[in-house]
């Protein structure tokens, strides 16, 4: 669903007040000062004046977006010419979009990776595929789910299919914390990799990216667990 | 320079405000009262009343008039039949498109029914304006609000309703949003608030973040269909049920099956006679409400059972009277319980529960988190709410501000930052439901989540299925389901002017956005060619721009025979504030003891003469009249006013003494 984001044309760059050029990120003209159209901008990490770091402080982050939406809102253009007004609002949304993907960990991945020029960790194909690492562990599951299923169809008691889940659940459970562990350690060695080479940061990339789609299987899978719980007859009836 | 307003406009009562020296107040009307009861009446000639005196044209003619009309916003025929049912006026439409609502032989949309509404606060606002001496008293822009929970084509016919009246629209604004920014004004603090605000016809809970001036909202949630009028339809059924059950046959029939001699007053309203409502019942016919006597009725109850509603705010127990009328020759009389009316309406007040769960969970906290609950609207005032908010949040809910006026405050204090470029305080909205896409086989595809921040921006890239196809057609949804079928529908386009290529090839980006109203607009183009792309938008719910020129220009031809209308209410009203005044003073407590003693002989029955001779003027519509008999009563109580107000100032002093000592 996520696509690239697109490349807007090189001229909306240019002040539309003034027409003098900007620099890219720069929010106000430098020359005169008025706000600028939303151009070829960088991302959402530079938009914000952050360096392309996993890292962020949570409320150095949430003071930049509350500084920035008093500079860009649209209820301080209202008396402004159509150019600005129409500058400010798109300045708004991208800051809010920018903010909203920032603030969680795993959709600032998905954006690093994507301006990175990695393809998208969310693809169909991507979660289709049963990662290695993930195979024990699913077939494990999907016997098990097979299982309750049938005992469930000829009338099992509800309680025992019920705890049956509850302990299919806890090795998929357990992977899930694994993964996040092993996404801290991946995040914190990109955040140390500046002066790397290009070769080991996207060794670094690639394997968040590996990790991304695991953790989509995973998920997947403990929707499909609590699928099942909730179609079992409801515990205690008769 | 002409003015900016705020305006709340409610299922029940409308509202007006304006900033002065950056304090916001609601502009009240002479008698001092802020409400005007969102309800209009047409009479015979065409002339539209509004307010208060529509209200009282309800009670008499209940086929001429409107109300809750807030609750038809942007809605469609189907969604909307149910409750029609219990309104006296006609709700019709094609199937798939805009509601219409025909009353005294017109047919209006909601949008043009609100702007009477709006034009009857813009002509109080600048009455108020001129007499305060004021050049330049036009008000020609305003801030309005809406429910947080409202979906596009329910802000974009508030929009609507906007431009009808005349009155450019600077921002549609969330209720609960306007409430915060009220109280938020004295109070530099930061913390995390729960706006409660159960109203008229709607229910919204919206959870802020407040930090430096910026109230951040951080979820929302609603039911755009809960409220006082759903309370009120509880009572008016058991009412209803009870009249029925009762030795009164000649009512039996038209309270439970609607009156079949009615049929004679031939409405033509498509209606399904199958149709029963939730708990299985039918409700009276909608035939029977409208026009035939069975609507005088249903008003008469109506109106007693809001009076018992307000009563047991306050009181333990309260009497319901209906006094006997044509079609309940026994007249009506129950005593209600506060406990009975609390077990009544219950199930309603635990249906706002599981909005608030939900808004506190998409914002990631819980119940202890919320430092403030704040209570907006009219329904805040019923005990049980209370009660239930109180134990939700485990604290006493604040509610200092007058839960009727504290939204259109807020929308005041948005007109004045929109205007003033102030930048103590900003708002930061969200959306309340998910924006998408119907894709392949009936499936939403989600593009902007609901509680977004506004402005909100999403993309989509489309493609061709067929070699050299040039366009593509795009159904746009607003809601949180998975098949489009259980979303709403707010607009279909058609992508046009793609250029001739082999399927597949070309890459048409879609871009949404919302803006900071919640109102979305759509641009594409085709990204290998750079071609923008027309669209021509067709709303689901909606006007379109040619049918609100049209109205414009029909409201323009109006414009006379409202002028009449407008000198008739301004003398109306006048004459009931004296009235009112008049009967204040004559049953003051004090009246008979001391008052009486100090009037010449004969002066009280002057009094009375003059105060039942305009009573008399109040049913006719001579404005003539209303104005010379209102200037008798004036007239004759001058000296019974000048006894009062030097009581009050010796009682004032006197009260100043005691506390002296």
């Amino acid at each position: 669903m996520t696509d690239p984001i697109p490349v807007r044309s090189a001229t909306a760059l240019e002040c539309r007040t003034c027409g003098a050029g900007a620099p890219v990120d720069e929010h106000f003209c430098p020359n005169c000062s008025r706000i600028l159209a939303l151009g070829r901008h960088g991302d959402y990490f530079s938009f914000l004046g952050l360096p392309r770091r996993l890292t962020i402080d949570a409320q150095d982050l949430e003071r930049r977006f509350r500084d920035l939406s008093r500079k860009f809102h649209p209820d301080y253009y209202y008396n402004a010419s159509p150019a600005e007004r129409l500058a400010s609002l798109e300045r708004s949304s991208y800051l809010n979009d920018a903010y909203r993907t920032l603030r969680s960990p795993v959709a600032r991945v998905e954006h690093l990776l994507a301006i990175e020029g990695l393809p998208s960790a969310r693809s169909e194909e991507g979660s289709a595929k049963v990662p290695a690492g993930l195979l024990e562990e699913v077939f494990a599951l999907n016997e098990e789910l097979d299982e309750i299923r049938e005992l469930r169809e000829s009338g099992g008691e509800p309680g025992q299919l019920s705890a049956r889940l509850e302990k299919a659940r806890q090795p998929i459970e357990g992977k899930r914390e694994e993964h996040e562990r092993q996404l801290q350690e991946l995040a914190a060695r990109w955040d140390a990799q500046d002066t790397a080479s290009a070769q080991d940061k996207r060794a670094t990339l690639e394997a968040l990216r590996e990790r991304l789609l695991e953790r989509n299987y995973i998920n997947n899978l403990l929707a499909t667990i609590d699928r099942e719980a909730a179609s079992l007859p409801a515990a205690g009836r008769q | 320079m002409s003015h900016v307003v705020g305006i709340d406009l409610g299922t029940t009562n409308s509202l007006v405000a304006w900033v002065r020296d950056g304090v916001p107040e609601v502009i009240r009307d002479q008698s001092g009262d802020a409400l005007v009861p969102s309800v209009v009446s047409v009479a015979d000639e065409g002339t539209i009343f509004v307010g208060r005196e529509a209200q009282r044209r309800l009670l008499t003619a209940p086929s001429r008039a409107v109300y809750s009309v807030k609750r038809f916003m942007g809605r469609g025929i189907d969604d909307v039949r149910d409750e029609a049912s219990l309104l006296p006026f006609g709700v019709t439409g094609e199937a798939g498109g805009v509601v219409r609502i025909s009353v005294a032989g017109r047919e209006l949309t909601p949008p043009e029914i609100s702007a009477f509404v709006l034009k009857e606060l813009k002509h109080r606002a600048e009455e108020f304006f001129r007499e305060r001496g004021e050049f330049d008293f036009e008000v020609d822009r305003a801030v309005i609000t809406v429910p947080a929970y409202f979906n596009d084509a329910q802000r974009t016919a508030t929009r609507d309703a906007g431009r009808l009246a005349g009155l450019e629209v600077l921002r549609i604004i969330n209720e609960p949003t306007a409430a915060s920014l009220a109280y938020g004004l004295d109070k530099k603090n930061r913390g995390t608030i729960a706006v409660y605000d159960l109203g008229g016809g709607t229910f919204d809970i919206s959870i802020l973040k407040v930090e430096d001036g910026v109230f951040q909202v951080l979820s929302t949630n609603g039911d755009t269909h809960l409220g006082g009028d759903d309370i009120d339809h509880l009572l008016i059924q058991m009412v209803l049920d009870e009249i029925a059950g009762s030795a009164s046959p000649g009512v039996a029939g038209s309270a439970s099956r609607g009156v079949a001699g009615s049929a004679s007053h031939g409405s033509s309203a498509p209606r399904d006679p199958a149709y029963t409502d939730d708990v299985g019942r039918v409700p009276p016919s909608a035939d029977a409400l409208r026009g035939g006597p069975a609507a005088t009725l249903i008003q008469a109850i109506r109106k007693a059972v809001i009076q018992a509603k307000v009563d047991l705010s306050e009181a333990d127990a309260t009497d319901m009277q209906l006094d006997p009328q044509p079609d309940l020759p026994n007249g009506y009389h129950r005593r209600i319980t506060r406990a009975e009316f609390e077990q009544l309406i219950e199930p309603l007040v635990d249906r706002t529960l599981g909005p608030v769960r939900q808004a506190l969970e998409d914002a990631g906290l819980e119940p202890p988190d919320i430092d403030e609950a704040v209570l907006v609207g009219g329904s805040t005032r019923i005990p049980l709410v209370r009660t239930k908010v109180a134990a939700l949040f485990g604290r006493e809910p604040h509610s200092e501000l007058n839960p009727d006026e504290v939204v259109a405050l807020g929308a005041a204090v948005q007109a004045d930052i929109l205007i003033s470029g102030r930048r103590e305080m900003l708002l930061l909205d969200v959306t309340p439901l998910s924006l998408g896409i119907e894709t392949m086989g009936g499936v939403t595809s989600k593009i902007i989540l609901r509680n977004s921040t506004i402005p909100a921006t999403g993309r989509e890239m489309f493609t061709t299925g067929v070699d050299n196809q040039t366009a593509v057609d795009v159904h746009v949804l607003q809601g949180e389901r998975e098949l489009a079928a259980d979303c709403r529908s707010l607009a279909r386009f058609k992508l046009r002017g793609i250029p001739p290529m082999p399927a597949g090839l070309p890459r048409i980006e879609v871009q949404f956005q919302i803006d900071a109203n919640g109102i979305l607009s759509v641009g594409a183009r085709e990204l290998r060619t750079e071609i923008e792309q027309v669209i021509e938008v067709k709303p689901s719910y909606g006007l379109t721009e040619g049918e609100v020129e049209r109205m414009l220009i029909e409201s323009f031809e109006h414009a006379e025979a409202d002028f009449e209308a407008r000198l008739l209410i301004d003398a109306r009203n006048e004459a009931e504030s004296v009235i009112h005044a008049t009967e204040k003073s004559l049953r003051s407590h004090d009246f008979e003891q001391v008052v009486r003693a100090q009037l010449q002989p004969g002066e009280v029955d002057r009094i009375r003469v003059a105060l039942v001779e305009l009573k008399q003027a109040m049913e006719t519509t001579d404005r003539e009249l209303l104005h010379d008999r209102t200037h008798a009563l004036n007239h004759a109580t001058q000296h019974l006013a000048e006894v009062m107000m030097n009581r009050s100032v010796r009682e004032a002093l006197a009260g100043r003494n005691v506390s002296d000592v």
